[in-house]
């Protein structure tokens, strides 16, 4: 996919002429901007938990290899499958062979299947998707893009959502909506939906390699559901996201909600392998009242590439908790319309370089201001200033 | 819809050709400093970096890129005089600024100068020495042109072999205390922002008695975040009896001005200017201090482009008229 700086200002501009676009975005800021800072003071022992992910990273990253052949005997042990895709066409083959086609399928907010394109491409099969995060399920309704990587939807205003689920789940709204009237009306559509699922597909905060557990964390419910419900779990994520451990693994989670803002979060998951019970003679039976099959799909996408370059290393210690994007001034002006078509903010820009290469990364890189108060709050100490720096010497090397 | 490589040519050959980013002589940078009786050498220099001196020309080329970029012709204009070579043809229709912007620019400069000295500061100002110091191909990307750039200008530096460099601005106190040494071998003198030259001498500075009255400060980036001198013009300013008021964003966390992308994408960098600016008046303070130029430069344009009335002083300014007799 090619990425032209002019073409990204053209649509950044139209979202500067949209109020609705801008109020939306000025309102979120002004709830989520040091929202971590809060967090930080009333549980001092987050900055514990974040020196112990920044370190289970740097080892992770160190030793990939090892850790996924960890992971992947681990994960045997737990009766689970491991699936690595190399790219984007390799991940789509996969979860097409696993899925099939007429089916039903759900899916809990997942930034890497927005990576692949996997929604668009089980539909494509005949099969039938729905988001169930509620921002995502917007996303969905609107054929848009997520706007930010735990608020996807922050760029709509109540208006703007109410409008959306009338208008294409068929619900009902009182004229004047409020937040509750929407998440209930979407909550009774969704009931159904999760019970009839064939299949259940969510990304993974974090994979520990000695447990084989992938580590899930939410406050809607929804992953509860979408990885609980169907027969088949299937799990998405990059390769980067595995740790050393499962303390680790919680620890991840744990610090990924608290700089998202959002802590304690309501409910952390973890799934080490399919449902299960020995409760008959003691013979284990797996597919009890959870899902009978669990597949973990390891995606590269660039980030062994990304590993072999000092430029783009650094970066894949991030845990996507979307801090630097809360604190951006770029980003308060044009949300995820700068980062990329996936990713977008300061982080954006160097996850479009490591999955779409650094030349598309580079065209973005120019609009950085350098300002550096994403790297004040990144809990993964990510130079992000320096390593975007770094890309506009790729832009400017072709002049 | 602007053409970005065009603009970074034309800025890559105005610096190659004359060695500032705007097309104009040495004169430019210097002139500020006659009739002061500074000396041209000393243990320690002056390096103003030419932030200042070039800001109102730079400010102009801004504003005549945000009118292109509103129409069509924008981007083949540029293109066409890239292309053409006849970069300086079209400088010369985009640089004229005022001569109230000038005469800012200049004041700033000897109010500097004059808070050295009253703070007992030997300063000298080699002017063949003042060169621009190349940030704004440093923050571009424009690596090679950068480090040729910078190797010259360290040259000069060296030449007068002086013990301290004092700087004026953030930017070029950055570039020269931080960067220069990565880039240029052997390179490493002591470099201060006068801020910090005249905080540690503040005991030496006599300003006038009584309330001077509530200023809002804006920290720029480049200082707060990079080179952290975030308390050293608090002091500073209650020293010379004003009240200092904090906005939100302030100190580590400070927002930016919008200045590092408006010659790249103009009514985004407006935008950005517009929101500070608005937290800035929000702050319910009186003058806001600004200590850096481009800051100055973006804060005034947003005010303007938001119809607010709003005085916006530069620290130097600021603390100069309190100095007592």
């Amino acid at each position: 996919m090619s990425i032209v700086l002019e073409k990204v200002l053209e649509d950044i501009y139209r979202g500067l002429e949209d109020p609705e676009f801008s109020e939306a975005i000025s309102r979120s800021v002004s709830n989520a901007e040091g929202k971590h800072l809060r967090v930080k003071e009333m549980y001092p022992y987050v900055e514990e938990l974040r020196l112990q992910v920044l370190e289970a990273k740097k080892k992770a990253l160190e030793n990939i290899d090892y850790y996924i052949d960890q992971l992947a005997r681990s994960l045997e042990r737990n009766h689970g499958v491991l699936h690595i895709a190399g790219d984007r066409d390799e991940a789509q083959k996969i979860l097409g062979d696993l899925v099939g086609s007429g089916k039903l399928v759900v899916f809990s907010k997942s930034i890497v299947a927005e990576e692949l394109g996997l929604r668009e491409h089980l539909e494509s099969l005949g099969n039938r998707v729905w988001e169930t995060d509620l921002g995502q399920l917007l996303i969905q309704l609107e054929h848009g893009r997520p706007m930010h990587t735990t608020a996807p939807a922050v760029h709509l205003t109540i208006e703007q959502a109410a409008r959306l689920v009338r208008e294409k789940l068929g619900v009902e709204l009182p004229s004047s909506p409020e937040p509750e009237d929407i998440v209930s009306a979407v909550r009774r559509f969704l009931r159904e939906i999760y019970y009839r699922a064939d299949v259940g597909v969510s990304g993974a905060n974090a994979v520990a390699a000695d447990t084989g557990s992938i580590v899930l964390v939410e406050n809607e419910g929804n992953i509860r559901l979408v990885t609980g419900y169907p027969p088949i779990h299937i799990a998405v994520t990059g390769i980067e996201k595995i740790v050393p451990t499962l303390n680790d693994a919680i620890s991840y989670a744990l610090v990924q909600a608290a700089y998202a803002g959002l802590f304690p979060p309501t409910y952390l998951n973890v799934i080490s392998g399919p449902s299960n019970t020995a409760d008959i003679e003691h013979k284990r039976v797996y597919g009890a009242h959870g899902p009978r099959e669990l597949h973990l799909v390891l995606i590269d996408n660039g980030r062994r590439r990304a590993l072999l370059d000092p430029g783009l290393r650094d970066h894949l210690r991030c845990i996507r908790c979307g801090r630097c994007q809360w604190e951006c001034p770029v980003w308060h002006h044009t949300a995820n319309r700068w980062g990329g078509p996936t990713y977008g903010g300061p982080m954006g820009v160097l996850w479009t370089a490591i999955t779409l290469g650094k030349e598309a990364g580079a065209e973005l890189s120019m609009l950085c201001l350098g300002c550096a108060r994403c790297d004040e709050v990144c809990p993964m100490e990510i130079p992000l200033s320096m390593l975007i720096r770094g890309l506009k010497r790729v832009y400017s090397s072709k002049i | 819809m602007l053409d970005v490589r065009s603009i970074l040519r034309i800025l890559a050959d105005n610096i190659k050709r004359t060695g500032l980013p705007v097309p104009g002589d040495q004169g430019l940078l210097t002139s500020w400093s006659t009739g002061l009786g500074l000396s041209e050498k000393g243990d320690t220099i002056l390096y103003t970096g030419g932030l200042y001196q070039l800001l109102p020309y730079i400010e102009e080329f801004a504003e005549y890129l945000e009118k292109l970029e509103g129409g069509k012709a924008g981007g083949l204009l540029l293109k066409a005089a890239g292309r053409l070579g006849r970069l300086a043809n079209l400088s010369k229709i985009v640089v004229r600024p005022s001569r109230e912007k000038l005469e800012y620019s200049r004041q700033v400069l000897v109010s500097i100068v004059e808070l050295l000295r009253r703070a007992g500061v030997e300063i000298a100002y080699p002017g063949g020495v003042d060169s621009y110091s190349g940030v704004l191909l440093y923050d571009m990307g424009l690596d090679t042109v950068f480090v040729e750039h910078a190797r010259r200008v360290a040259q000069k530096l060296e030449s007068v072999g002086a013990e301290t460099i004092v700087t004026v601005d953030p930017h070029t106190t950055h570039v020269l205390r931080k960067v220069f040494p990565q880039y240029v071998e052997g390179f490493a003198p002591i470099v201060k922002s006068y801020i910090e030259v005249l905080a540690e001498n503040i005991d030496k500075l006599q300003f006038k008695q009584g309330d001077a009255g509530r200023v809002v400060i804006h920290d720029p980036c480049f200082y707060a975040r990079y080179e952290n001198i975030i308390d050293e013009p608090r002091q500073l300013l209650r020293r010379a009896g004003y009240t200092v008021v904090e906005p939100r964003r302030s100190g580590r966390m400070t927002y930016c001005c919008g200045g590092p992308v408006e010659s790249i994408a103009p009514r985004l960098s407006r935008r950005i200017a517009e929101t500070r600016a608005r937290e800035l008046d929000e702050a319910g303070g009186g003058t806001i201090v600004t200590l850096c130029p481009i800051c100055y430069s973006n804060l005034r344009r947003a005010y303007r482009g938001l119809g607010i009335e709003r005085d916006i002083q530069d620290l130097s300014i600021l603390l100069y008229r309190r100095l007592g007799p």
